[in-house]
């Protein structure tokens, strides 16, 4: 019924269509509808057809590609990060420490995610302080290769009120986050600059420099030791790195830690190196610049070894500003990057007790043997006179009859030039090595210079010239070509104050606790004499340096002994010790036509001293050797001397506390009021 | 028995069970995937809530209308909207970069080029249903310039996306029409031929680095083929199962941008794999061969081309968003109905649901 109704209804309408358009042709509703419903189905088939085009691509990316892009997913959000190890402290032997952690703020900024990055950093200049400096050094290690994605600093040592900056316009400033990060500091600062060292930001060439698996050792750390200990030990200091899987989001923001190997830290180590005496050594020096190097003879720890002037490492560690930088390195008079105490210098008298000892054990010379002593010396068949420098402001005459033991307190060069003479450079070369002349003894100081002993084959090969006679007699006051180091002197009088037992100079005295044995550390043969006496002998004539006071004999004193024993009557030990004044060898054009230098002062010949002590106690064998050089200090025994002392006074009164009990006072009296007959 | 009455209650309200049934599964199925979208915000699934509720109720309102109505009234509507339109470029509120909006005090936001969808195709179907079919030539030209119009409007707003659509809802209904193939094949060619002459003389410097970035998202793979390269990993690593509701790592760490509106589908692709993706299709075929199926059965032309260009209008959402989602077709801004989130959008796509049941339950035959 419905049905017909409708049919009618149509009907109806094309009836009613058709009379008004007055033909009857153009409107065929059936026809229309076929029509319609064709169209229909093709735009059915069409999204049949779009759709299954659409389940294709569907499944080429989640099913075909799937491992690709699920990679490309956790590449996305999983980041492995080295987590890098703790450096290993420093102590000194007394557990002070000398190098430590210390946590700092820096602005990181990780580069791939910032938008602009000139306009980031002209924001950030408005937020904190940012030095030209600051953002070439940026520049810099953003150059560098790196991980995509990870963070490079900007800012080293933000400090608080520029953390709160940062932080509360963090919003304007993606990619950029403020990471703490624990950074070396030293607390002694200059004090132990040289000795201890530094570490910096590794630059290119070190991390060329490491082998693949200490690239990857690398990867977290930031810092590499670059000089003394630091450089030294830079495998033991530090350690294993670790990693870490991390999620992070779009920001670069750790969402949650995934997986983590922990970092081993590094070695912790102890040094032989005294804080205390480093301390006073370096007050010893007073304004001087110099050096300063102690050693213990029974063991060859460096006890302290001072440059000075120093500077302060903190500002290597996180960046030092060009300014900083210009102001160090321009400063060619003080030059406080340089470190003296392993530099040499012409050692001058202070080598005599060993030319001295060469004579003895060589036979060249005995107890008996004395020269008349002109104040100049002359070689056979030649006219030119070798003065005594020692006497150059003192008036008319030599020493007159000297002896071994006097040519040594007097530090008499006319002796020394006439022994040299007898026994020859290949003598007192083969002699003088034993105790580490020439060579770099040192187990792990080994940026040390070498010095030079000379001989026939040096000069030969360094100079194209035969040795000539001449030359011994200027090495056998140690001048000429003799060069060493303040390290090197003190060794050798460590040697000396052993009786020939050599030592080896060393820094380090225990890792984590564990007292450090080194496996070369006896590859040095002792010295060896035909007379365990001659040893005596030479410490005899040493503390009479110190200790033989003014008599009525012309010319018999001790050359330090007005400004040691005389200054200090109650002295509870006695002092062996060896003055030296060098000749200052060519000043650079450089510092010559600085302005503000005197350049008299730099002229001035270099103060040496070296010394230890107790010397000729019955009980106490000898605790320290010093030897201090201080430039342009004019004068050994005067300037060096007192410093020497102040060391010795140092350590072995304020540090050891040693009791020399009053009987062993006495014998010290005794034996010293029977040095001066 | 309540069942029996159920059933017949829907019909004498004009409701088409089974449409209401597919859209009210599509907006669940929304909320769910927007609510791990936004990470459970729920002041965002609220009114995302509100929003599809209105809609319902919109729809039902629109279902109460007989479809002639549309039909008696489309011109003068379409008078008014146009009017609208060229209003909107005087005083229109910007969003987005498109001014589009009428903000008047005291009513709801709205855009006039939105309801333009229904009311172009109306137009469309009231004058070609009163006109011999196949179209002639000049009912054609009479059409076109129905469609350019309004069109252009809403390209002067700056809202290209809506524009296409617009322009698409007419187009859908002239070739329902039956245009005839010849016609079709040579506008598709001249289109392929004016397509460079567009690329190099008309289109804009943001459209034409759309069009580099979907032929090589990798020119530029932190900015402007970012959006695409995130989106197709977080699909890609969805794989045939998904990750599971609430673990894509890629929506949840931020690296899916618009993850809750145009590109809401790689959140689904991650979180739900191949599977969860072709349920959606699946629902969204359904809810298509309903409105094929009504525009099939309606009873007079006006009535069938409405109801098949809606929903040709409807699929060419879908399949836009889809394609540009994973990367068949380049980026433009269309969301996913029903499922991103939005506000005028998803009450426009429930104007056109009612309009499908209007067209489905009114008998013309009542008129006379």
């Amino acid at each position: 019924m419905k049905g017909k109704w409708q049919q009618k209804g149509h009907e109806a309408e094309r009836r009613l269509f058709t009379r008004m358009k007055g033909k009857w042709q153009l409107k065929d509703h059936e026809a229309e509808k076929q029509l319609f419903t064709r169209r229909l189905a093709v735009a059915a088939v069409i999204v049949a057809l779009l759709f299954c085009a659409l389940i294709i691509k569907l499944l080429n990316l989640q099913v075909v590609q799937y491992e690709y892009f699920s990679a490309r997913s956790d590449g996305n959000r999983l980041h492995s990060q080295f987590v890098p190890p703790a450096r290993g402290l420093i102590f000194d032997s007394q557990g002070e420490l000398l190098a430590d952690n210390q946590p700092i703020f820096n602005l990181t900024i990780v580069k791939e995610q910032v938008e602009d990055l000139d306009s980031t950093l002209a924001y950030l200049t408005t937020l904190i302080r940012l030095s030209d400096d600051d953002i070439e050094q940026f520049q810099n290690r953003l150059s560098r290769n790196r991980v995509p994605f990870s963070s490079v600093t900007l800012r080293y040592l933000l400090s608080e009120e520029e953390k709160a900056r940062v932080a509360v316009n963090s919003h304007q400033l993606a990619g950029v986050a403020i990471e703490s990060q624990f950074v070396r500091s030293y607390p002694l600062g200059s004090l132990t600059a040289h000795s201890v060292g530094y570490v910096s930001e590794i630059n290119r060439e070190e991390m060329n420099a490491l082998t693949d698996a200490e690239k990857e050792n690398y990867g977290g750390t930031y810092h590499i030791g670059k000089s003394g200990v630091e450089r030294t030990y830079e495998e033991l200091l530090h350690g294993t790195v670790g990693y870490e899987i991390v999620e992070k989001n779009n920001r670069g923001q750790i969402m949650r830690r995934l997986d983590r190997a922990d970092p081993v830290a590094g070695k912790n180590l102890t040094l032989y190196l005294n804080a205390k005496l480093q301390i006073a050594a370096e007050q010893a020096l007073g304004d001087f610049r110099g050096a300063v190097v102690a050693i213990e003879p029974a063991t060859g720890g460096i006890l302290a070894m001072v440059s000075k002037p120093g500077f302060d490492p903190n500002l290597f560690v996180t960046g030092i500003t060009n300014d900083d930088y210009s102001v160090l390195v321009n400063d060619v008079v003080n030059t406080p990057l340089f470190d003296r105490s392993t530099s040499p210098y012409p050692p001058g008298s202070t080598v005599k007790p060993f030319i001295g000892l060469a004579g003895l054990q060589s036979g060249t010379i005995d107890y008996e043997f004395t020269i008349q002593d002109p104040g100049y010396f002359r070689l056979p068949g030649v006219s030119y006179r070798w003065g005594d420098y020692t006497l150059r402001t003192a008036i008319g005459g030599g020493h007159g009859e000297t002896d071994l033991r006097k040519a040594i307190y007097q530090s008499c060069d006319t002796f020394f030039y006439d022994l040299g003479h007898r026994l020859g450079v290949d003598s007192i070369h083969g002699f003088l090595s034993q105790f580490g002349f020439g060579d770099n003894f040192a187990l792990d100081v080994g940026y040390a210079r070498t010095g030079v002993l000379p001989s026939r084959d040096w000069k030969m090969e360094s100079r194209g010239e035969p040795w000539y006679p001449g030359d011994t007699v200027n090495a056998s006051i140690g001048q000429g070509y003799m060069w060493a180091t303040p390290l090197q002197l003190a060794t050798a009088t460590a040697i000396l104050a052993n009786r020939g037992a050599v030592i080896q100079p060393r820094m380090l005295k225990a890792v984590d606790g564990v007292q450090f044995e080194p496996l070369n550390s006896n590859s040095k043969p002792d010295v060896f004499t035909d007379d365990a006496d001659y040893w005596s002998y030479i410490h005899e004539a040493m503390t009479m340096v110190v200790h033989r006071p003014y008599s009525d004999v012309f010319r018999d004193y001790g050359t330090a002994y007005e400004s040691i024993a005389m200054q200090d009557r109650a002295m509870p030990y006695i002092m062996a010790g060896k003055s030296g004044t060098a000749q200052v060898v060519g000043i650079s054009q450089e510092i010559l036509s600085s302005e503000d230098i005197v350049v008299s002062d730099l002229n001035k010949d270099h103060g040496l001293f070296v010394s230890f002590a107790p010397a000729m106690h019955p009980e106490i064998d000898p605790k320290i050797a010093v030897a201090v050089f201080v430039e342009n200090g004019e004068h050994g025994s005067s300037v060096a001397g007192p410093i020497a002392k102040q060391v010795i006074d140092s350590y072995l009164l304020d540090i050891l506390r040693l009791n020399f009990h009053a009987a062993d006072l006495e014998v010290g009296e005794v034996s010293v009021s029977q040095l001066d007959d | 028995m309540p069942r029996r009455r159920g059933v017949s209650l829907l019909p004498t309200l004009h409701i088409d069970p089974p449409l209401l049934i597919g859209v009210c599964l599509l907006c669940a199925f929304g909320l769910f995937v927007l609510n791990s979208a936004t990470g459970g915000d729920e002041s965002v699934i609220q009114r995302q809530g509100i929003v599809m509720v209105v809609g319902l109720i919109v729809m039902c309102a629109v279902a109460q209308v007989n479809v002639h109505l549309f039909r008696r009234w489309a011109p003068p509507i379409y008078g008014a909207g146009v009017a609208l339109l060229i209003l909107v470029l005087f005083v229109g509120a910007e969003v987005n970069g498109a001014k589009s909006w009428i903000d008047l005090p005291g009513l709801p936001r709205f855009q006039p080029s939105e309801i333009m969808k229904f009311v172009v195709p109306a137009l469309l179907a009231w004058y070609l249903a009163s006109r011999p079919l196949p179209p002639k030539f000049k009912h054609l030209f009479w059409s076109a310039v129905m469609i350019v119009i309004p069109a252009g409007l809403i390209v002067l707003q700056n809202d290209t996306g809506t524009a296409i659509m617009v322009f698409m809802s007419g187009v859908f209904v002239i070739l329902l029409a039956g245009i005839r193939w010849r016609v079709v094949f040579a506008g598709l060619f001249a289109g392929f031929l004016g397509s460079p002459v567009w690329y190099l003389f008309l289109a804009q410097a943001h459209q034409k680095n759309r069009i580099l970035t979907f032929l090589d998202p990798y020119r530029d793979p932190t900015g402007a083929g970012y959006n695409i390269i995130q989106s197709q990993i977080a699909i890609g690593s969805g794989g045939i199962y998904g990750k599971g509701y609430g673990n894509g790592a890629q929506s949840h760490l931020d690296f899916i941008p618009e993850s809750h509106t145009d590109f809401i589908l790689a959140v689904l692709a991650e979180e739900f794999g191949l599977l969860g993706v072709l349920f959606l299709i699946g629902l969204y075929l359904f809810v298509l061969l309903r409105g094929f199926a009504i525009a099939y059965a309606a009873r007079d032309l006006f009535g069938r081309l409405l109801a098949g260009s809606i929903t040709l209008t409807f699929f060419l959402y879908v399949f836009i968003n889809m394609a540009m989602v994973s990367g068949l077709v380049p980026v433009i801004g269309l969301p996913l109905p029903l499922i991103s989130r939005g506000g005028t959008s998803i009450v426009t796509l429930f104007i056109g649901f009612g309009l499908l049941m209007s067209i489905q339950n009114h008998h013309r035959q009542k008129f006379f």
